[in-house]
């Protein structure tokens, strides 16, 4: 294609017809004021530059239209725009996108700081029960050792521990889940140094400098009452024992046979009591088997629930009312029940540490339940602290064989007797535990006295026959009707 | 005169010249807001035998703004059975959405959904008909559909 090659161009056109509002022009009739033409792309179409400028704006102020505002509809040519663009005007388009943007983040970070400030007040107040349960189950007195009131001298990990408390105490109950509702109490705190409270180390440099014997800051290898750890460990072995002797014991007041199948748990969620709103789930979906008797061979979570729960959990399930609905082990979640799990959950502390009480008030009349409790009257003297004993230590002149030894040796005696700081302590938490256990032991058998007492009713059920006095004798069909009936007293008008 | 009067009048003046293409028919055009024509497809299809009523509706803004399309459903017409139909008359067609372009008009839209109708294989309502048809607005225009290759889905 030469040079010379002469092109038209959209003025050289005789009609023209613009492809958006249709209008024409010809080129022997100029429309006045002279309105400008463009042909923007490769094909026949050309426009009033005037309209194609307002499609192209408002094609770009929609997003579905905006990828082809610059697009010719029919051969797809992409518009070339010339507009008067200084560096300001790309500079303040930029600044708008770059504020628009910052407007999405603070909106985002304020949607996350009104969740976070939420989450921060669920996480203050479960953290202020866990610290609250601490000292209710361990005693006043460890508290003060290993916690204090004040947050600053928590250890690091009491923020971790602390809110799992409740967390754990809930979901212990749940059939789902099985071990001892008080773990996050024990494993971190048996280990855990006493905070250094700046009266603290104080004291204890000045013992320092008084006494030159290194003792160990662990306890002696055996120790009574049992560490806790110990107990954690020995825990669940407890539990189940129980379980199963406690269950042999309530078919034999029953009379009824354990069963071995595997039981179906419904739960039903009818918060509001109310049929619509019900929510429907199945744990251990197997087939029920069927069988009008109640209270056979259910797994422990159900003993579990009863352990805390002095009303007993599920009381409609106990009876053998409807043998379906009793075989499915339907649990009825209303709103009541609901606050009495959670309640009586978070309660496990408080009733420990009442029963604690009681069985310390029992113990200054008897010697032996004194020296099975342990109770020791308080601590005097700063505690232990970890670091001294190193420090005083030539931990690095020990040969490795040494080291070895002492090592395991301090793993033991914390696994057997505890730190010393627990060991030295008034074993508070040893009585809650005993009367916790006391706790379950007296609600399992009150909730059986309860259990065996209805069926003794049930079994017991007579109905009392009564005379037809008062009835008109001659309605009845009798075996020896009375030869004389005018000398029978006439019927009483009741 | 408004851009739209004028160029709805130029569309009016031509279909009145040249005609409509077949199987199209205008059955009404009063005014520059609300139009309605008919539209049928001949020959062998699904839809050998029905006729159908198109609305077309037109904001001040036509041809820059699409026109509002919707099968009549009424006593005498019904919404074709087709994926891309809801059985309120609402059409899932791209260009009825952002493929519109000012270079389409009335008729062009007309023998657009002539042939969406012609090659439809399976008579069938799109999927969320029933959810879309439930809170559909009035004006189709208002709804965002999702345009896809087989199927339609709408978003109100």
């Amino acid at each position: 294609m030469s040079e010379q090659q002469w092109v038209p161009t959209v003025d050289d056109l005789r009609v023209k017809m613009c492809y958006i509002c249709r209008e024409e022009e010809h080129h022997d009739q100029p429309v006045e004021p002279p309105v400008a033409w463009v042909h923007p792309c490769n094909c026949t179409l050309v426009a009033h530059e005037s309209c194609l400028l307002s499609w192209i704006q408002s094609s770009q102020q929609d997003a579905s239209r905006a990828p082809n505002a610059l697009k010719c509809p029919q051969c797809g040519t992409i518009y070339e725009l010339e507009s008067y663009n200084p560096r300001t005007l790309r500079f303040l388009n930029k600044l708008n996108s770059v504020v628009s943007m910052a407007g999405k983040v603070v909106t985002v970070a304020g949607v996350s700081c009104v969740i976070a400030s939420f989450g921060f007040g669920v996480y203050i107040i479960l953290t202020s029960y866990g610290a609250y349960a601490v000292q209710e189950f361990l005693g006043k007195e460890f508290f003060d050792l290993v916690l204090t009131e004040d947050p600053s001298n928590w250890p690091w990990h009491a923020f971790i521990n602390l809110p799992l408390v409740p967390v754990s105490l809930i979901i212990s109950r749940t059939p789902l889940f099985e071990g001892f509702p008080l773990v996050p109490l024990f494993l971190a705190w048996t280990t855990s140094p006493p905070v250094q409270t700046t009266e603290r180390l104080m004291t204890a440099r000045w013992r320092r400098a008084m006494t030159s014997g290194a003792d160990t800051p662990w306890g002696p290898l055996i120790n009574w009452p049992p560490s806790p750890l110990m107990v954690t460990f020995l825990y669940p072995f407890v539990t189940k024992l129980y379980r199963r002797y406690f269950r042999r014991f309530q078919h034999w007041v029953m009379g009824t046979e354990p069963s071995t199948g595997t039981t179906v748990r419904r739960y039903v969620w009818a918060l509001n009591d109310d049929r619509n709103l019900q929510v429907q789930v199945d744990v251990n979906a197997l087939p029920a088997r069927e069988e009008g008797q109640q209270q056979q061979g259910r797994p422990q979570g159900n003993e579990e629930q009863q352990e805390v729960d002095p009303n007993g959990e599920e009381q409609e399930a106990e009876l053998p009312q409807d043998p379906a609905a009793v075989a499915e082990r339907t649990i009825r979640v209303t709103s009541a029940s609901l606050g009495r799990f959670v309640g009586g959950a978070l309660l496990i502390p408080k009733i420990s540490n009442w029963m604690g009480a009681i069985l310390f008030r029992l113990s200054k009349y008897s010697p032996l339940l004194r020296r099975f409790l342990a109770i020791r009257p308080p601590r005097t003297g700063a505690p232990e602290v970890f670091g001294k004993w190193f420090d005083s230590q030539p931990w690095s002149q020990m040969s490795v064989a040494r080291q070895l030894g002492v090592g395991v040796h301090m793993a033991l005696s914390v696994v057997g007797g505890g730190t010393k700081t627990f060991a030295e302590c008034d074993p508070v938490w040893w009585r809650n535990s005993v009367g916790l256990g006391i706790f379950v032991l007296a609600k399992d058998c009150v909730n059986l006295l309860h259990l065996y007492l209805t069926k003794r009713e049930i079994e017991t059920r007579r109905v009392k026959s009564r005379s037809f006095e008062g009835v008109d004798i001659k309605e009845l069909d009798l075996l020896n009707p009375p030869q004389n009936p005018a000398a029978l007293p006439l019927p009483t008008v009741a | 005169m408004a851009v739209s009067s004028r160029r709805l009048q130029k569309e009016l003046t031509e279909i009145k010249t040249a005609g409509t293409p077949c199987g199209i028919t205008l059955l009404k055009a009063d005014d520059f807001q609300t139009w309605f024509l008919s539209l049928e497809v001949l020959g062998e299809s699904q839809y050998k035998g029905e006729v159908f009523a198109l609305m077309f509706r037109f904001d001040p803004q036509y041809p820059i703004s699409a026109p509002a399309v919707q099968f009549v459903v009424d006593d005498k017409y019904k919404a074709p059975l087709h994926p891309h139909v809801y059985s309120n008359g609402h059409i899932c067609a791209s260009i009825l959405g952002g493929e519109w372009s000012p270079v389409l008009s009335v008729i062009a839209v007309c023998i657009t959904l002539q042939s969406m109708l012609a090659s439809c294989k399976e008579k069938k309502r799109p999927p969320d008909n029933d959810r879309y048809v439930a809170h559909a607005p009035d004006n189709p225009k208002k709804t965002r559909f999702v345009y896809h290759e087989s199927d339609s889905a709408a978003a109100p």
